[in-house]
């Protein structure tokens, strides 16, 4: 996503709060809902970075969200611990997790791994569920209001902007990562094994730190989602979280920063506007998967590369558009 | 250097020797166990008897991704390029091990800056030599084969190593493409070692200084291609690639 | 003590003959496509959707109901291989594994949107009052399930062994190209594929509905399950699927009944990981090379 794009984008995000205060009362809801999809949109880059850049499907990410979300609510509730403490705690704890799959997934083909992902996502949301001594089983962990480093930023414009400067930072982190030696790594593994170990990539750890680099981002986003709703319980992390969260990779295009948040506007869009209607979000959205995968593989990111180039032909093998940010 | 191999069942007892320097062909029917040879020494091949050594390293303690710190680089028979990067980060994957950026590359610190400018510096010039600079940038899928394969060759070089492995550099091109490939080589068998599988006998002689027939997994003759042109398994070895050229070209 | 191990084994064997047959399904669809089909569970039970209301609204009896599942499970099979898959021929791995999860949102959601999530009763399919045999409680349920999945594991071993079809699929797995030169109808063979598996999806469907009831995410535990099985089975093996569908069963049910059925999923999981860490194509499943 060209550079000047993004940056238009993010000053829009900054100064909504200010165009929502014309609405009066109804801005706590907007601000929420726009709050929860920068959440969304922080574990859809984690996963791209995992399944697009590196090429390991993952069908149970909510299981690191809610270990993120979970471990900062648990630390909240009884230590009052903050939100920047929170985040780092519930990073870590998610990508050490991340280990009880990165192993397997060094030796699994491709469709083992998926499986065996789903059950890191049934397993963490059961025992979350079951463990109520420690997580509230169905009733759920309630947080104190959130605090960052001595400020209180328990309003719902404090958190929105706390969201938005989370995301730019992922963003920027994972942007500079594909720019330099690991994140090639990352993708040499996905295009091909054999070339990068003979290229002198350790494949074998390469993907565990790729796992470990997704869980973390994952497991720091669910402790800021944990803040923002001031609620965990296990509902908000099985399964369906983890499909949606696949749909946003998918449907944005993988492999791209760009394409991963893109995913994430039109699939939190979709399931806010038909989450009344049951059944009909999840139809929505497996029929735009299969759609994506049959008619534009690479998602809503390359539909909108291709009508760019078509509007300004390039000439030359110089200019031929690539993958970026 | 001495290359020794015994008990693969691909390759029989061979006995290799390969110096320090130049060209060295190695020859031989399809199923011959040229290409085993090669991922034996590029540790793609984990299964192999006997010994193997570089500059007095055991080359089979090695895990694959060790091969190219202690010298050993390859090509592919299919170039095996990685379509996602481009052609300047295909090369500076193979300037992997030469690296110790980690995460830190994520926070842009000086010294990952510092050492992936440097990288970039070097990677660059390989594609400098090769003629390849003004494509640094582009999708390596987009480029015509006999880029791809030179790019291919390109990313083994660009790690400095001390004996270069390819596995049929000049299968699928033209005879167009074929010179800007030959240089390349030639060039590279004044700095390492190559060892080279090839069928197309008729380049190596302008090439290669020394020939290595083998066949069933067995060397069969060896010496300077030159001399070799009379040798009867060498002109097996003409004949069969005659044959094979036919029915590849057939099949296309 | 025995007495309760046995009538434990004996609840293990049933539900592992679901997850048997489930597992059995999906190994022939990746016999012969190569692919694993996410979208297995709905797929059945969808098909089992046609039966509810065949039978609860048209007033149908059960045998005809079944026989139309069956019918519309071949049916569904067919097309989604007809017209998703086959395009997908020379996609990467991640594509076809995306699209049967698509599939499996797509069909979840539609049955969803058409009928609710309230859970539906349907009619037992069998009636009759449990056996005493030897101081085990006997469910007809039950024995129905383990007598079907031997008889079916027969008839699909011969089937593979000794049909023309049957041989023309095996020989689509072992080399679709020479298959398809040999003459081989493989489209055609593939469709067919496709569509047994999921009529055996259908199966295990209407056998669970009178204990899951019939909603839209009836068949989700089943099928995961069933691909632990395949798993264990080494997912090629159809002998393999069978014996892991009923040695997780008894694993599934000696944890319900000694540690917890909220934690049985984790702990199934917990133990597949360890056994592909020990034995990465599963319990007897046979090494892949991969070819440079």
């Amino acid at each position: 996503m060209p550079q000047r794009a993004a940056l238009v984008l993010v000053a829009l995000c900054a100064l909504l709060p200010l165009a929502l205060q014309t609405i009066g009362e109804r801005q706590v809801y907007w601000l929420f809902v726009v709050s929860e999809f920068f959440v969304f949109a922080i574990v859809a880059v984690s996963l791209d970075l995992l399944m697009g850049r590196t090429g390991q499907i993952s069908l149970g990410h909510a299981g690191f969200v809610a270990l993120g979300a979970y471990s900062a609510a648990i630390l909240n509730q009884r230590f009052g611990l903050d939100l920047l403490a929170g985040m780092v705690v519930g990073g870590v704890l998610a990508g050490v997790a991340s280990l009880v799959l990165g192993f397997p997934a060094t030796r699994l083909r491709g469709h083992y791994l998926g499986i065996v992902t789903l059950g890191f996502g049934i397993a963490v949301d059961q025992i979350a569920l079951k463990w109520d001594s420690l997580t509230g089983g169905d009733q759920g962990i309630h947080l104190h209001r959130p605090m960052l480093l001595g400020l209180d930023v328990g309003t719902p414009v404090r958190m929105y902007y706390v969201a938005l400067i989370a995301l730019v930072v992922t963003a920027l982190l994972v942007y500079c990562l594909g720019q330099t030696r690991i994140g090639r790594a990352f993708a040499a593994i996905k295009d091909s094994e054999i070339a990068a170990a003979a290229m002198g990539v350790p494949v074998a750890r390469t993907k565990v730190l790729a796992f470990i680099c997704s869980a973390f981002l994952a497991g720091a986003a669910g402790a800021i989602y944990a803040f923002l709703a001031g609620f965990v319980a296990p509902e908000n992390f099985g399964i369906e979280s983890s499909l949606l969260f696949f749909a946003m990779v998918v449907v944005g295009g993988m492999g791209s920063i760009g394409g991963a948040i893109g995913g994430a506007v039109v699939v939190d869009a979709v399931k806010n506007a038909a989450a009344t209607v049951s059944g009909l979000s999840l139809a929505i959205l497996g029929g735009m998967i299969v759609l994506v995968v049959l008619f534009f593989p690479g998602g809503l990111k390359a539909l909108l590369q291709r009508r760019r180039r078509a509007a300004a032909p390039v000439s030359g093998l110089d200019g031929v558009a690539r993958q970026d940010a | 250097m001495t290359v020794r191999f015994g008990g693969l069942t691909a390759v029989h007892d061979l006995d290799l020797d390969v110096p320090d320097r130049g060209i060295f062909a190695l020859v031989g029917p399809n199923g011959a166990g040229k290409t085993t040879l090669i991922n034996a020494l590029s540790r793609v091949c984990r299964q192999v008897e006997g010994s193997i050594r570089l500059d007095g390293v055991d080359v089979l303690s090695l895990a694959p991704h060790q091969a190219v710190r202690a010298g050993i680089a390859r090509s592919f028979q299919r170039a095996e390029l990685f379509p996602t990067l481009t052609v300047l980060e295909n090369l500076l994957v193979g300037l992997h091990s030469a690296m110790r950026t980690g995460l830190s590359g994520a926070l842009m610190t000086p010294a990952a800056r510092a050492e992936e400018k440097a990288a970039r510096q070097r990677a660059e010039r390989v594609l400098r030599e090769l003629d390849l600079w003004e494509l640094r940038g582009a999708a390596p899928g987009d480029l015509p084969y006999g880029h791809q394969k030179l790019l291919d060759v390109a990313r083994a070089l660009v790690s400095a190593p001390k004996l270069l492995l390819l596995d049929e550099p000049f299968a699928g091109l033209t005879d167009a493409e074929t010179p800007r490939l030959l240089d390349c080589i030639s060039a590279a068998g004044k700095r390492c070692a190559v060892l080279m599988i090839e069928h197309h006998c008729e380049l190596l002689e302008g090439v290669a200084e020394r020939m290595t027939v083998i066949d069933f997994g067995r060397k069969v003759a060896e010496g300077a291609p030159a001399a070799m042109r009379d040798d009867p398994e060498v002109v097996r070895c003409y004949l069969g690639t005659g044959r094979e050229r036919a029915t590849a070209e057939a099949a296309c | 003590m025995t007495q309760y191990l046995l009538q434990i084994a004996l609840a293990g064997l049933a539900q592992g003959s679901l997850f048997a047959l489930t597992a059995l399904g999906l190994v022939m669809i990746y016999n012969a496509s190569s692919v694993v089909n996410f979208a297995h569970g709905a797929m059945g039970m969808a098909a089992t959707y046609v039966a509810y209301v065949l039978i609860e609204e048209v007033g149908v009896p059960f045998p005809l109901a079944f026989a139309a599942a069956l019918a519309a499970a071949f049916v569904l099979g067919v097309v989604v291989q007809t017209l998703f898959l086959a395009r997908l021929r020379n996609a990467p791995l991640m594509s076809q594994v995306v699209v049967t999860l698509g599939l499996f949102m797509l069909i979840q959601g539609l049955v969803g949107l058409a009928f609710g999530y309230n859970p539906r009763r349907m009619t037992e399919s069998i009636s009759l009052a449990p056996v005493i045999l030897g101081g085990l409680v006997l469910r007809p349920q039950d024995v129905l399930e383990l007598a079907l999945l031997v008889v079916l594991g027969i008839a699909l071993a011969a089937f593979f062994a000794a049909t023309k079809i049957g041989l023309g699929m095996r020989a689509i797995t072992e080399n679709r190209y020479a298959a398809r030169l040999m003459g081989i109808p493989v489209g055609r063979l593939l469709a067919a594929a496709w569509g047994a598996g999921v009529m055996l999806s259908a199966v295990v469907a209407v056998l669970a509905a009178p204990t899951t009831s019939v909603t839209p995410n009836m068949m989700d535990t089943i099928v995961v399950y069933g691909f632990v099985a395949a798993i264990l089975g080494g997912f090629g093996s159809m002998w393999g699927a069978l014996v892991g569908g009923l040695l997780l069963g008894i694993v599934v049910n000696m944890i319900d009944a000694f540690v917890a059925p909220e934690l049985a999923m984790s702990i199934v999981f917990g133990l597949l990981i360890l056994v592909l860490y020990v034995k990465p194509d599963g319990l007897l499943g046979r090494a892949t090379v991969q070819k440079v």
